[in-house]
């Protein structure tokens, strides 16, 4: 590391490339900050501390810093400091060698800490074949792909897909989430499927959505027909304008198809007179964090348009609409609670 | 499976159907209960699975595999003791609410991150620290509940401060 104490030039970048705060530096942020923290803290005090900080880049490099070393302590807030004193006086005792913790692996893969706590939670087999496929979506985040036949694939938040097109078969493999298809058609008159661990689809020419989780996989046709054939070998054809759930067991009832199934991919969440908790369910997946809908509110109708990828201004719209009100007791906890 | 030698390295999925079923037995008699032998075996291949490593024979891979699962083993028994601290603490507080299990295991991890940070201060400048964090308490409740002065608890969080703004800028493990 350079010795950076006295004039320093300028940063080379335009900001892209922060300056690396040397020893010097952080002393002086962190005794700033102690004076910044004081009840007895001085009008001359802060402005002293403001003048510093443009004095220069490394100063100012050194107090984000001391900004992201206090962002750490953000899920505390709010909770009991004596109980968090006490539980960071376990944890001081133990050895320091945490390093490979969860949430510097949640880093790794490149996942918030709620992400990972996610994929604890999934069987490891699908984790394993969600982590190796060709296209994966995070948290909020939405992709469109074009495939070589020009069929377009929307991939929807939190989703893991794979394509396998070879000599005879179009085959798209569905690990987690959702996507919705359209399929172009191909040249050499090759069949398209879209497979998950429950069973495979045949596309018959057609615009469908499919969502898939642990528990099932759903389809809602909107143009032409798509067929199912599932793990145990049950055959059900469905049209365009309904849809079906099916497991390894067996295919549901045909049902109507929902038109938020298609509006996703327009970054909308779409509520047809559904309960507030499915509308709430339905937003969460756009973002990490934790949602929570008081059972007194839960059954509430809801009608409307939703911006997915904004959930407050969401909330707010509903909040302008239903007898709620929206706490957050915490940054990433949200709940709802009746007014 | 038994061979000295892998004739390729495996993947993690081959790793996973050759040592998934062993290692799970073996954190089951480590830890005497098998749901969190499960958790543990699976967080063992997740982690595999972020930082792949190459095993030339399957001894070599069990080696590897156990010392990941034994580190793993030593942070839950960590991990179980600085939750206990934790809800202890809670539970002589009239007024505190039960934490929902996410929550709590968020909660958790961040007290077992900042007492890695605070590791090696003294224990009155890292409590100085966490109080000052968590709500701004003043300087002065700071002091009287520490028995020290007020200066003092600004020494301290300047201290506790340097301590973990160095760990952040990497200048110090």
């Amino acid at each position: 590391m350079a010795a950076t104490d006295g004039a320093m030039p300028p940063a080379g970048g335009t900001g892209d490339e922060a300056v690396k705060p040397g020893r010097r530096s952080l002393e002086e942020a962190a005794s700033w900050y102690a004076a910044l923290c004081s009840e007895d803290v001085t009008g001359a005090e802060r402005q002293a501390w403001r003048d510093w900080l443009a004095r220069s880049p490394e100063h100012a490099s050194a107090w984000e810093h001391v900004e992201a070393v206090s962002r750490r302590f953000a899920p505390l807030h709010g909770t009991d400091p004596d109980a968090a004193v006490a539980g960071v006086a376990a944890a001081r005792r133990g050895p320091v060698s945490r390093r490979r913790m969860l949430s510097g692996m949640a880093g790794l893969f490149g996942l918030g800490l709620a992400g990972w706590l996610g994929w604890r939670h999934t069987a490891l087999p699908e984790v394993l074949m969600a982590w190796s496929a060709d296209y994966r979506t995070g948290i909020g985040e939405q992709r469109e792909i074009t495939l070589a036949d020009g069929t377009q694939v929307w991939l929807n938040t939190d989703s893991a897909l794979s394509v396998e097109y070879r000599a005879g078969v179009r085959l798209l493999r569905l690990a987690a989430g959702e996507i919705l298809v359209h399929t172009a058609s191909d040249p050499g008159g090759r069949p398209f499927y879209v497979a998950t661990r429950y069973g495979r689809m045949q596309a018959l020419g057609t615009r469908f959505a499919v969502n898939h989780d642990q528990h099932r996989t759903r389809l809602d046709v909107f143009e032409s027909a798509v067929e199912i054939r599932n793990a145990a070998g049950a055959l059900q054809r469905v049209e365009a304008g309904q849809r079906a759930d099916f497991t390894a067991d067996g295919v549901s009832p045909l049902q109507a198809a929902e038109r938020a199934r298609e509006a996703w991919h327009r970054g909308v969440v779409v509520a047809d007179d559904i309960p507030l908790q499915q509308l709430i369910e339905e937003l969460a997946r756009y973002q990490p964090g934790h949602i929570g809908v008081a059972p007194e509110v839960a059954e509430l109708s809801v009608m409307g348009v939703y911006p997915a990828g904004d959930i407050d201004h969401a909330l707010a719209m509903l909040e302008n609409t239903l007898p709620i009100r929206i706490e957050r007791p915490l940054p990433w906890w949200i709940s709802i609670e009746a007014k | 499976m038994n061979t000295s030698e892998y004739a390729s390295p495996p993947s993690v999925e081959h790793l996973y159907l050759d040592h998934h079923g062993w290692l799970q037995g073996w954190l089951r008699r480590r830890l005497g209960n098998a749901s969190d032998a499960a958790d543990l075996a699976h967080d063992v291949f997740l982690r595999l699975l972020a930082a792949p490593k190459r095993f030339d024979s399957p001894p070599e891979a069990r080696g590897y595999l156990r010392t990941m699962a034994n580190g793993l083993c030593i942070d839950l028994w960590r991990r179980r003791e600085v939750e206990q601290a934790w809800l202890d603490a809670l539970a002589s507080r009239p007024e505190a609410l039960e934490p929902s299990p996410e929550h709590r295991s968020i909660i958790v991890e961040t007290l077992l991150e900042i007492g890695d940070m605070l590791g090696r201060l003294p224990q009155k400048a890292a409590s100085a620290f966490v109080m000052a964090q968590l709500d701004g308490m003043p300087y002065r409740e700071i002091a009287a509940r520490l028995g020290v002065s007020d200066r003092m608890v600004k020494k301290y969080i300047a201290q506790a401060m340097l301590q973990c703004a160095l760990i952040e800028a990497g200048l110090e493990a």
